[in-house]
């Protein structure tokens, strides 16, 4: 094979892997690549979605079924304090201010860090594993009540 | 504030509040007049934030008190078993001994609601247990915390009856009862009293609806008990609510507050003084002056929209200091004919804002209610 020949072949090798990375980043699971995007697909994509701000907003309440369910029902709080006795609404969590340094833990943060000091601060529980369900869940429905926000990145 | 909102109070102003007059024209500005936040910051960062405030930490209200007195209030307590939260009971111990300590003393302490966290006779029973330490007469209202378990059976039990009235050197104190009668959520869901105190105990839920009022019997009590009074002369009614619409979704108000007003527009000199809000507070409407008091328990953000243009903000807090935040209150009624009024906020010099980034709201914030516990229509 010549050279000019092993070029074309990783060319098209590159263009093929190159083609699905993409599609799959536009059109999402790689069963439904290259088809238009359809209303049933958004819906199962938002009821996901609302599904875990459900799930959250119960998290966020001190729902004890759900906070079992979710396996974190010994960390969350040993206080009886909930995350929304003093966010009403998830107010005055500032979602849209993330990532920031946060004064109060002294470095370079994370929402997920922030709701990790929350639970071992105020609410004196033990921190939750930042890829759980329930960090996600808790993360969707404090990201989800401040929708409209505008961002505001590094914002003391 | 929504575009209502603010035509609402307006239009309410232009109802209750003759051109040019003040809640009560013999006001007095002392020397630690604010100095106008906009002037300092600009005013288009924070311009609703910064609205006029006659006073740094006090306020001065023209009173005919026969002889100077002060008294004291604590509210928002939110006890929980001593063995699940120790942090609230500490800082009924703190305010407690503060209280007792005063010199010279209080005439009469004024506890506004919200003694325990779920209502339980535990938790009422704690607080009664802790306030032991205030020596001094002691007056109760009660907060919807307290009312939803056994719908105010302990409360009555410990405390009597929920609204009431006494003069004190010449001022006629009243003291109302703005929880007790919340809309029926709980028949038609079978609830258990467990449940039905969940809900209520939940600030932005949404199934307890607009439970704060005054209610027309108590309305006519209260018509009844000012209707001898010179109309002149102080009054100072303590409600657990907002006695005007600042915040409905929270609560933050009474839902018949107009009706309110129009018992209490005769008289020139009213104050209310209210908890449930966990923060400062000023509003003005007609001749009716509100003063929102700290909670010992936690402090809460400013709701999204509604907060008085009148009100200086207080301090944003540092959620990693359980005394911070919080504090109980002094009223001095002076001899000169001021009523004074002092936040405690303890582990802070400053109560207000000192700079728009000291403001809870300083970052953009839009936000919506809760989804996870709708359960109506049946």
């Amino acid at each position: 094979m010549t050279t000019h020949s092993k070029i074309r072949c990783s060319l098209r090798r590159f263009g093929l892997v190159g083609g699905i990375a993409i599609a799959a980043v536009f059109a999402g699971p790689t069963s439904a690549h290259k088809d238009p995007v359809k209303q049933e697909q958004l819906k199962i994509y938002q009821e996901v979605f609302m599904e875990e701000v459900r799930k959250g907003d119960l998290l966020f309440h001190g729902d004890q079924k759900m906070a079992e369910q979710l396996g974190v029902a010994d960390d969350l709080s040993k206080t009886g304090m909930a995350c929304a006795m003093c966010h009403p609404m998830a107010s005055d969590t500032h979602p849209q201010s993330f990532p920031k340094f946060q004064a109060q833990i002294a470095k370079f943060a994370t929402l997920r860090d922030m709701i990790n000091w929350c639970i071992e601060k105020p609410n004196q529980g033990v921190k939750i594993d930042p890829e759980s369900e329930a960090m996600k869940a808790l993360e969707a429905y404090i990201t989800w009540s401040n929708t409209g926000s505008v961002l505001q990145p590094g914002k003391f | 504030m929504s575009d209502e909102l603010d035509r609402i109070r307006r239009e309410m102003h232009s109802v209750l509040q003759p051109e040019g007059a003040r809640p009560d024209d013999s006001l007095k500005i002392t020397r630690r007049t604010f100095i106008h936040g906009s002037l300092l910051f600009g005013a288009a960062t924070v311009s609703q934030a910064f609205a006029w405030w006659p006073l740094l930490n006090t306020l001065d209200i023209a009173h005919a008190a026969e002889t100077p007195f002060k008294f004291a209030w604590i509210s928002d307590t939110h006890l929980y078993p001593r063995s699940l939260n120790t942090r609230f009971v500490d800082k009924v111990v703190r305010a407690a001994q503060e209280v007792q300590a005063m010199d010279p003393p209080a005439d009469f302490l004024i506890f506004g609601g919200d003694l325990a966290q779920l209502g339980k006779i535990e938790e009422l029973e704690l607080g009664v247990d802790l306030l032991k330490e205030v020596k001094i007469p002691k007056h109760y209202i009660p907060g919807e915390h307290d009312w939803y378990l056994d719908m105010g059976k302990k409360w009555g039990e410990l405390f009597g009856q929920p609204n009431w009235t006494f003069d004190h050197k010449g001022v006629r104190f009243i003291g109302l009862d703005t929880v007790s009668r919340g809309p029926d959520y709980w028949t038609a869901k079978n609830m258990t009293p467990e449940e039905r105190m969940g809900h209520m105990a939940t600030l932005d839920g949404t199934v307890a609806g607009p439970w704060a009022g005054v209610g027309r019997d108590q309305l006519d009590w209260m018509e009844k008990t000012l209707a001898d009074w010179d109309k002149q002369r102080p009054v100072v009614i303590f409600s657990h609510n907002p006695l005007y619409e600042y915040y409905p979704p929270w609560n933050f108000w009474v839902r018949d507050w107009r009706e309110v007003h129009e018992v209490l527009k005769p008289y020139a000199k009213v104050t209310n003084i209210h908890g449930h809000v966990h923060q400062v507070l000023y509003n003005e409407i007609g001749t009716l002056r509100s003063i929102g008091m700290l909670a010992t328990s936690w402090p809460w953000p400013y709701a999204p929209e509604g907060l008085p243009k009148l009100t200086k903000p207080m301090i944003r807090v540092d959620p990693g200091d359980p005394y911070d935040g919080v504090g109980w209150s002094k009223i001095d009624v002076a001899a000169n004919d001021q009523l004074e009024t002092e936040y405690i906020m303890w582990g802070r010099k400053e109560v207000f804002v000192q700079s728009p980034e000291d403001h809870d709201k300083h970052v953009s914030e839009v936000i919506r209610p809760r989804i996870a516990d709708n359960m109506w229509p049946f």
